[in-house]
């Protein structure tokens, strides 16, 4: 038995106490311990974004972080991105612009694509390509998710 | 093996100082493995690859490696510093080699996540900060709890993931010479998809003097079981007139003596071609950088 | 002012409305298999071979078991022979696999047993403590190798329906068809045109990988949420391999990660996962890795000759096609497929009406093939459609005006699924597409390659492809195809739809509550799609050949019209009035359906009332369930308009421009039929250009070690800018489909490579006859140009 390691995380605004083993997936722990399912496993190796988080306000993969580094961490997974059920505003694009199909990345797209947000609020198309491209998508063709994030933008510059 | 989990058992430390880093590694004599960002290393244990260890040492509060900041010899950059802070900070924005590699990197996730010393120790042969490091004659410092040593980084790598590193030292920082009037340098990379290891590099430096070229260095990555610069390639230049015909002439000197293999990624024979161009194109580059005109 | 008798109904099909699951998708919260969790639930692993042919000659699992794991090896399972492809009638089904394999394992990755146990973790542990002894074989990885005599053997019998057939040197099916008089047509050609083509093998690569969590109830039955394509179809096979009752076996239908074919069947973790939650008693879980996934299916590759006769004045006089597939270790219906591609090109052009087709299929010891987007119709839409490229190069023809002298269209005939499934052509927008497009797309500008130089060269090209919409015929053929609907009016007028067809996630559920709110002249959001299963839903084959929308949807008006009958005659009842002088149309300012009666429209009550009614009347619910049969198969046509740019120097091959021209009847949701030609584009580039899947000689593993970074997709940086992605929509009403809708799913993928293939002659006169066309293949080629010429 490997030791247990005593962690804390916060994850969407709320406090979780664990003990890990050091060899838990931060992926694993969010998907299994803290039944969030939004973040998905697609390759297990940081290659298909399936798995994006906010982690202390930069996007990362929980694939590829072990549970027990991320101990004090403040994460947002995209079950965290509405605010009282509003989506926020790269979540409603997605819907606006039918940038979803089988729905398996979005929510690693939807964090990535409001990280994007956050670094550069009026990201070009090529910006938009060049932020989003460790995401993988196989349904949409991304078109429509590049015009969804264009549009999020446009909107969020609208109303601040 | 899986990658959906990391079948592997080991012990933990996360300790909080490089002193205390090194005092492990010396206490331990082998049976550490160092993390830094773990984009690599991660990786590697998942799919299986044979590195034997017992304790994994995280170096995630080891916060005094991650910096950058000028130093006697021009600018210093921490091991442990994340790779989206490299290209981004203004007093680097003159090793144009080096702040051009870091975007062309996996992803923005992947290097929110990934350290430039997680690349250099990973020995990739197809490291993509390594080959600007090189042009530029970076020094690595590397240290153990039994005292400090420094190593270039022409002198770093041994082999595929293998470098002159011992079981008790860690990568601490790396030191860039000053950058010298008159100096340009370039980094291309060729891959499938944007997103992707390069299966071929090439970074060039040139220090110009009037039409004259003064210095040339040319190193490659994805052609050999290391990163490697091309010795004796860019001497050819010393003190010719830069021009077209003379980046074609390097470039195909170049293809000449690399030996690339064949891979999932690419053909022997496709790297060596596209070395001609690539190599009189990152040459073309770093010349007008250098404020050169053709 | 005059009261119009009758009031217009309004319809959402055809408008845009937001996805049913848009929310929870955005916010992580929609349920995939691999997210259903129960208390007390075990993890299961599959052990696979890690040879590709090999005998097992023993398994030891004493040590795994004391560690206290649950294992599962072929002495616990079914010895029943299966084929886990569902869709055609038994006597055209070949069936050759086991649960788990007994004798051997014919490729590497195949599984050989499988355990759990209470994490994941412990059962990898556990995983580790199993001792399999195998004796290595001799394996066979080539189709050409595998079909001479002394070869490695993959199986010496399997069966067809109940019938047992004998292998001879690996040839799984043998399918010929001859129609016409191929001689004579070729007799009468003045151009002989002949090539081999070859198509790869690629890999689905979709998002999700194949899983399942089976629980076992107190009732001795089993429920199953999984990775499927068809419910029933697993369902079918569940109940078979664990000897339960239909009754007794319930799958869940569950949104799915992407499918594209790799889900028609039961994916083999489920019969796993389902052998091991009986065995234990409890709640299991298998989710793949991305490695064993990349081991469990491939798209079917195929090599071609293609021998074409063409007259002077540009008409095809006869067509012959030799086939050669090799499908892998195991049938998921390379009979099915080898007729399917023999139909895709049949249909392709009139060919003066003789065709001869000789299609074999062959075992290897490789991953099992089966359908991913097309179904052989990219595959050989890419041969017919290059080759066409170069008679009409050759000859200074208009590539447009060939192919609108040749192509099979209205009234002509159509073989929807092989050669036993065939309708009449009743729509097509080819023309439309092939003549507006070349309008958009500046097609009669095109200069050909000779007047093109310097290091970057830019080409145009065209070709045109068709899937088909379902698998119904007049006439029954070899492959079953129908669906069901159950539909209820709520006591409140809302709506319930009981559908048992799956989404892939191009919009066919949305398209189905569309359907069903505009039979019934209800809003939208008063219609819920309800969370179904197996056990409260009738028969639907699958969602394949693109059929969701065409016989789905067609189920759903079929007895959506019956409701809404039901409903007329109920409010006739209520407003004494003979129901066949009442209509309904849908009133958004109240937010209902109201019915009226013809001619009186202020003599009205909405749905709501009317269900109030019947229900405190106690006349019992308005409501009907039935099945449903298309007896048509019509074609969606699709036309690709492309440009390249490729780099002379670098051999890079960079995309610049698309233009999808779709037939798919009524677009039922336009935004989303965007993304279906859109998206199947960029899976149609990632097969011309990146993808392939390759095996090591020496290890008959795969080459990208199963792994993502080896498996180049195209990603957002590879695609078209937005404003050069142009999608436009024929105009054209389909009179069997629901609402005027036919498919488009599959069409979308069908003309892509080879639209790609042609604009890469016209930028440099060099014909690819194979795919990926890499920039290694791209440069080799350019430099063997130089030193020929």
């Amino acid at each position: 038995m490997m030791k247990l390691h005593n962690i804390t995380l916060t994850v969407n605004g709320r406090r979780y106490d664990l003990a890990v083993e050091p060899n838990e997936l931060l992926l694993n722990v969010i998907r299994d311990r803290l039944h969030l399912t939004g973040t998905k496993y697609g390759c297990g190796i940081a290659e298909c974004g399936a798995c994006s988080i906010i982690a202390n306000g930069k996007l990362m993969l929980a694939c590829m972080i072990l549970a027990v580094t991320a101990s004090g961490w403040d994460i947002t997974t995209s079950e965290g991105l509405a605010k009282d059920g509003n989506l926020n505003p790269v979540q409603q694009a997605f819907i606006d612009k039918g940038a979803i199909q089988c729905g398996f990345c979005t929510p690693g797209m939807v964090v990535a694509g409001t990280t994007l947000l956050m670094e550069n609020n009026s990201p070009t198309e090529d910006e938009i390509r060049e932020y989003m491209r460790g995401n993988y998508c196989r349904c949409t063709g991304y078109t429509s998710i590049v015009e969804a994030i264009e549009s999020a933008a446009i909107h969020m510059n609208e109303t601040k | 093996m899986s990658t959906r989990l990391l079948d592997r058992e080991f012990e933990y430390v996360a300790p909080n100082s490089l002193a205390d880093a090194l005092d492990l590694l010396s206490a331990y004599e082998g049976g550490v493995k160092v993390m830094a960002g773990g984009t690599d290393l991660l990786v590697k244990l998942k799919t299986g690859a044979d590195i034997p260890f017992s304790i994994l040492l995280d170096t995630k509060d080891i916060t005094e490696l991650s910096f950058i900041s000028k130093c006697e010899e021009g600018i210093e950059i921490g091991a442990l510093t994340k790779l989206c802070n490299i290209d981004r900070n203004t007093m680097l924005s003159d090793y144009h080699a080096l702040v051009e590699a870091i975007p062309l990197m996996a992803s923005p996730a992947v290097r929110n996540m990934g350290t430039i010393g997680g690349n250099i120790v990973n020995a990739s042969p197809a490291a993509d900060t390594a080959c600007p490091l090189m042009v530029y004659d970076a020094v690595l410092r590397l240290s153990s709890a039994s005292g400090d040593r420094e190593v270039p980084i022409s002198k770093f790598f041994t082999g595929v993931s293998k470098t002159v590193i011992k079981d008790d030292e860690m990568l601490v920082s790396i030191v860039l010479p000053r950058v010298k009037p008159d100096s340009g340098s370039c980094f291309i990379k060729k891959t499938r998809v944007k997103p992707d290891i390069s299966k071929i590099s090439v970074t060039a430096y040139i220090e110009r003097d009037g039409s004259a070229v003064k210095a040339c260095r040319i190193a490659m990555g994805a052609v050999a079981p290391t990163p490697i610069e091309l010795l004796g390639v860019g001497d050819k230049a010393f003190d010719r007139v830069a021009t077209k015909e003379l980046f074609l002439e390097l470039a195909e000197l170049a293809a000449s003596i690399i030996k690339p293999i064949d891979d999932i990624r690419s053909t022997a024979e496709y790297r060596r071609e596209i070395s001609k161009v690539l190599v009189a194109q990152a040459l073309e580059t770093a010349w007008q950088r250098a404020g050169g005109t053709l | 002012m005059k009261i119009p008798e009758v009031i217009p109904e309004k319809y959402v099909v055809g408008t845009d409305t937001p996805r049913m699951d848009g929310y929870a998708k955005v916010t992580g919260k929609q349920e995939y298999s691999s997210d259903i969790s129960y208390p007390d639930m075990m993890w299961a692993v599959v052990i696979r071979s890690p040879f590709p042919h090999a005998e097992i000659v023993s398994i030891d699992t004493s040590e795994a078991e004391a560690f206290g794991a649950v294992v599962l090896t072929s002495k616990d399972t079914n010895p029943y022979l299966y084929n886990e492809r569902s869709v055609s009638v038994p006597n055209a089904t070949f069936r050759d696999r086991r649960l788990l394999p007994t004798d051997k394992v014919r490729h590497y990755g195949e599984p050989v047993m499988a355990l759990a146990h209470d994490t994941e973790a412990l059962a990898h542990k556990a995983a580790r403590l199993v001792k399999i002894v195998y004796r290595e074989l001799p394996y066979v990885l080539d189709a050409e190798e595998a079909m001479k005599d002394g070869a490695p053997q993959l199986f010496d019998k399997i069966y067809l329906g109940d019938e047992e057939v004998l292998v001879h040197n690996n040839k799984g099916v043998i399918r010929n068809i001859d129609e016409g008089n191929v001689d004579k047509g070729f007799a009468e050609a003045d151009h002989i045109y002949e090539a081999h083509y070859v198509l790869d093998r690629i890999y689905h690569n979709q998002l999700e990988t194949k899983s399942a969590v089976c629980k076992p109830e107190p009732d001795g039955s089993m429920t199953v949420w999984c990775t499927t394509q068809s419910i029933h179809g697993t369902r079918s096979l569940i109940a078979k391999l664990l000897d339960l009752p239909f009754s007794k076996v319930n799958i869940k239908k569950v949104t799915l990660g992407g499918g594209f074919g790799s889900s028609i069947q039961m994916n083999t973790v489920i019969p796993i996962c389902a052998a091991l939650a009986k065995k234990s008693g409890r709640p299991v879980k298998l989710l793949s890795s991305r490695e064993e996934d990349f081991y469990s299916h491939h798209k079917y590759p195929t090599t071609f000759d293609i021998k074409l006769g063409v007259t002077s004045d540009m008409m095809i006089t006869a067509a012959e096609v030799k086939a050669l597939v090799d499908f892998g270790s195991h049938q998921i219906q390379p009979l099915a497929y080898i007729g399917c591609t023999a139909g895709w090109f049949a249909s392709l052009y009139k060919y003066g009406s003789n065709i001869r087709f000789n299609g074999t299929a062959v075992y290897t010891n490789k991953v099992p093939c089966c359908a991913m987007q097309g179904y052989g119709n990219p595959q050989i839409n890419f041969a017919i459609e290059s080759m066409i490229d170069d008679i009409c190069n050759e000859h200074g023809w208009d590539p447009i005006e060939f192919r609108l002298k040749n192509y099979r269209t209205v009234g002509d005939e159509f073989w929807g699924q092989g050669p036993t499934i065939r309708s009449i052509i009743k729509t097509s927008g080819v023309k439309e597409s092939l003549i507006e497009g070349g309008e958009l797309f500046n097609w009669k500008e095109r200069k050909p390659h000779t007047e093109k130089t310097g290091r970057y060269r830019k080409g145009i090209g065209v070709a045109r492809g068709f899937h088909t919409s379902g698998t119904g015929g007049p006439k029954e053929g070899e492959v079953i195809d129908y669906s069901s609907a159950y539909i209820k009016i709520n006591e409140d007028g809302s709506v319930d739809v009981v559908s048992p067809v799956m989404d892939h996630g191009g919009g066919t559920w949305d398209a189905l509550a569309k359907i069903c709110a505009d039979v019934l002249q209800v809003p939208l959001n008063k219609v819920g799609m309800s969370p179904t299963d197996t056990r409260t839903t009738g028969f639907d084959i699958c969602t394949h050949a693109t059929r969701g929308v065409y016989c789905g949807g067609a189920a759903v008006e079929h007895v959506a019209l019956k409701v809404r009958e039901k409903l007329l005659e109920v409010a006739g009842r209520i407003m004494n009035e003979d129901p066949k002088r009442l209509s309904i149309y849908r009133d958004d300012e109240l937010g209902q359906g109201v019915v009226y009666l013809i001619g009186f429209p202020d003599k009205r009550m909405t749905i709501e009332q009317i269900a109030f009614h019947a229900k405190n009347y106690s006349w019992g619910t308005i409501a009907y369930a039935d099945s449903y049969r298309q007896k048509n198969c019509p074609p969606c046509f699709v036309t690709h308009f492309v440009e390249v740019e490729v780099d002379t120097l670098t051999g890079d091959i960079n995309m610049t421009k698309a233009l999808m021209y779709g037939d798919c009847g009524t677009a039922i949701n336009p935004k989303l039929l965007e993304g279906q030609l859109i998206g199947s584009f960029n899976r149609g580039l990632g097969y011309t250009l990146y993808e392939h899947i390759d095996y090591d000689n020496k290890t008959g593993q795969l080459k990208n070690r199963a792994m993502m970074v080896d498996y180049k997709t195209p990603t957002f940086c590879e695609m078209p800018y937005v404003k050069d992605c142009m999608v436009r929509v024929c105009d054209v009403y389909e009179p069997t489909g629901p609402f005027g809708a036919k498919g488009i799913g599959e069409a979308a993928l069908a003309s892509v490579a080879a639209s790609i293939g042609n604009a890469i002659y016209n930028a440099v006169g060099i014909r690819f006859t194979s795919i990926p066309i890499t920039p290694e293949k791209m440069l080799k080629a350019l430099k063997e140009k130089e030193e020929n010429a």
